[in-house]
């Protein structure tokens, strides 16, 4: 979900983007904005709705406040990030990707913007995405000492690995992850091998479920995560600082097949709206709509634990932050619009 | 053309006849409930897998590759008297060796020996008091349908929160999949020994005991075997879902290959198991069908 590597295969959908827009765009031209609704555009504006928590509310919120608050035409389809971002550069569809973690796809997205097919409408997460090592609250003040990655030899013993009790464990991420080759790079730089395991949870699932056991327990863990989740929400957890972003170490620490690996915090790569070109060049009132609609990591965090207690999907997620949230929300729009989508809910 | 947003809103849905939500809300904090005041005892409880899943791991990759290769083709030609199996054998297991899957191939075999031996001990008793009791059988063989189709990603999560992550939940998980075969084929073996051997056997004045261990377990090994033969092909099968409940092994390979679009690394391990189910799938089926001419029961004879 958050840094993948694959990013071959987005470079070559990027290539037969350019193809496919020049196409496209001469069909486009056609179509020219002859609404007078408040939208500007009578085009279809599709919404990615990615497949993890935080981007799938944020997209049935926007929808929800296009529609209702400005009358667009408004779609949702189903998107994760390589597959949206391939069809963005490809086709200029969907038209708006309310959450994308440029960072792990960043040649791609900048040969995108660089064709002029893509663009930035604003940030979607203001403070950026985070990840890092974590420890549960309960155990960083019963263990005032362990602040920093290289206090963990010491505490080894805390976190025992039950298939292996001389060492510790420390959760690392899914195989397949960028952060699994970070994680490694990171683990190796520190020299935890001699009192850690890098466990391999297999699976996100498997991570949320070993940290929630954690939790619920009330038993130590230190593990890798990154937010805004619902996860993060709900669980008080400290990170283990670790010194500040280097992107050169960073850069050899993402490639698996460069050494030495150094220490250096995770990069804070920005999460931005992207949308297709068009919406800037002819839905001008979307695209102000979006430039504006940032909402920060505790924010996102507590809404998507209100979905997660509440058994609610992105939809009733979406309209419990409008509800609720008027004060947040009703900045981003003018009051005509923040009204008409009141009234529609 | 506004209003499509809702498009499922507005259809007739199924009516809602009461409200599920405070269900769901339930069972999750039931789980959450059992995972804070049991999960020691159930933790407890698995130890004893662990234990054996860990000795039997450890003790597989303390032999060298070699003696494994040559125990295994000698096994097969213990099992087949012939040379074409041992072959097989020993070129895919040199096939595992090359691709640098050793290790992980061994970590997958003591899952699947470990798995297979659990549910053996279960499994078996299990076959056959529900051989001897139409009552258990008609309670027991739906739980065993429930087992073979509820997909496995919906008890993975649980089986992990109440047993902790690592190695003890896949072993689980792949006992939960893989048992319901033999236990099936353990309770058709025992039905489907001959009446008249029976009669006989009664005629003789043997006890019920006798029976069940002198006459009907013999002569329904042979099933019982394919039953294990299903099991240990089963287990393997679970590989790499239990891979993402951290088990390891080729699983994880084949999980990461998928992860990093590495086509080549996916297939290799995929080779990997393929190599393994063919060794153990001919060897328990060579067993069985020289357990069949011993018994009598195979076609040569009949």
């Amino acid at each position: 979900m958050t840094l993948r590597t694959t990013n071959w295969p987005v470079r070559i959908a990027g290539m037969i983007g350019i193809a496919s827009t020049m196409v496209l765009a001469s069909i486009g031209t056609a179509q020219a904005a002859t609404d007078d609704s408040l939208c500007g555009t009578d085009k279809l504006i599709d919404i990615a709705e990615m497949s993890w928590p935080s981007a799938a509310a944020l997209a049935n919120i926007h929808a929800i406040i296009l529609e209702k608050g400005y009358g667009c035409n408004v779609e949702l389809v189903a998107g994760d990030t390589n597959p949206t971002l391939a069809t963005l550069l490809a086709k200029g569809t969907p038209a708006i990707a309310p959450e994308l973690w440029v960072g792990s796809v960043q040649d791609a997205w900048d040969k995108g913007i660089e064709d002029g097919v893509v663009a930035v409408a604003g940030l979607a997460i203001s403070d950026g995405a985070v990840e890092g090592w974590w420890i549960p609250s309960y155990v960083a003040e019963a263990n005032p000492g362990l602040k920093r990655v290289e206090d963990l030899p010491e505490y080894a013993q805390l976190f025992a690995d039950p298939e292996e009790p001389a060492k510790g464990r420390f959760y690392s991420c899914p195989p397949g992850w960028g952060c699994e080759i970070a994680n490694a790079a990171l683990f190796d730089a520190y020299e935890l091998e001699d009192s850690f395991n890098l466990f391999s949870p297999g699976s996100g699932g498997n991570l949320d479920a070993s940290i929630a056991r954690a939790f619920v327990r009330e038993e130590p863990i230190v593990f890798y995560y990154w937010g805004p989740t619902s996860l993060m929400g709900k669980y008080d957890m400290v990170e283990l600082e670790m010194p500040e972003y280097d992107p050169v170490i960073w850069k050899c620490n993402m490639d698996a097949e460069c050494g030495p690996n150094g220490k250096s915090s995770f990069a804070s790569p920005p999460v931005i709206v992207g949308t297709a070109a068009w919406i800037k060049n002819e839905a001008p009132v979307v695209n102000n709509y979006l430039s504006n609609i940032s909402l920060n990591n505790v924010q996102i965090s507590q809404l998507l634990d209100w979905g997660a207690e509440n058994k609610a999907d992105a939809e009733a997620t979406a309209k419990y932050f409008l509800k609720t949230q008027q004060d947040v929300w009703t900045l981003w729009v003018p009051e005509n619009v923040a009204a008409a989508v009141i009234a529609s809910l | 053309m506004s209003g499509r947003l809702v498009y499922v809103g507005q259809i007739d849905m199924f009516p809602e006849i009461f409200e599920t939500r405070p269900v769901r809300i339930w069972i999750d904090n039931g789980l959450d409930w059992m995972v804070k005041y049991w999960g020691d005892w159930f933790e407890a409880g698995a130890y004893p897998l662990l234990v054996m899943l860990l000795a039997i791991q450890n003790f597989l990759l303390s032999v060298p590759w070699w003696l494994i290769i040559i125990a295994l083709g000698g096994l097969a030609y213990v099992a087949t008297k012939r040379w074409i199996l041992p072959i097989v054998v020993v070129v895919a297991l040199l096939l595992v060796g090359v691709m640098e899957l050793w290790e992980d191939a061994i970590k997958t075999m003591a899952l699947m020996i470990a798995a297979t031996i659990t549910t053996i001990a279960f499994a078996l008793p299990m076959g056959i008091a529900m051989s001897r009791s139409v009552i258990l059988r008609r309670l027991v063989t739906p739980i065993l349908d429930l087992m073979q189709t509820l997909p496995s990603f919906v008890y993975l999560i649980p089986v992990v929160m109440i047993f902790g992550p690592g190695k003890v939940p896949a072993l689980i998980a792949t006992i939960i999949y893989a048992a319901p075969p033999l236990i099936r084929l353990t309770d058709l073996g025992i039905r489907l020994v001959d009446t008249e051997i029976m009669e006989a056997a009664q005629a003789f004045g043997a006890t019920k005991r006798q029976k069940l261990i002198g006459v009907q377990i013999p002569l329904a090994l042979p099933t019982i075997l394919a039953g294990i033969n299903q099991t240990t092909m089963m287990a393997l099968s679970m590989v790499v879902i239990a891979s993402m409940i951290g088990a390891g092994g080729l699983g994880y390979q084949v999980l990461q290959g998928i992860g990093r679009l590495e086509v080549s690394r996916g297939l290799f391990a995929g080779l990997g198991i393929v190599a393994l189910a063919i060794i153990f799938d001919r060897i328990t089926q060579a067993f069985g069908k020289r357990l069949q001419e011993r018994i009598g029961l195979s076609d040569k004879n009949s």
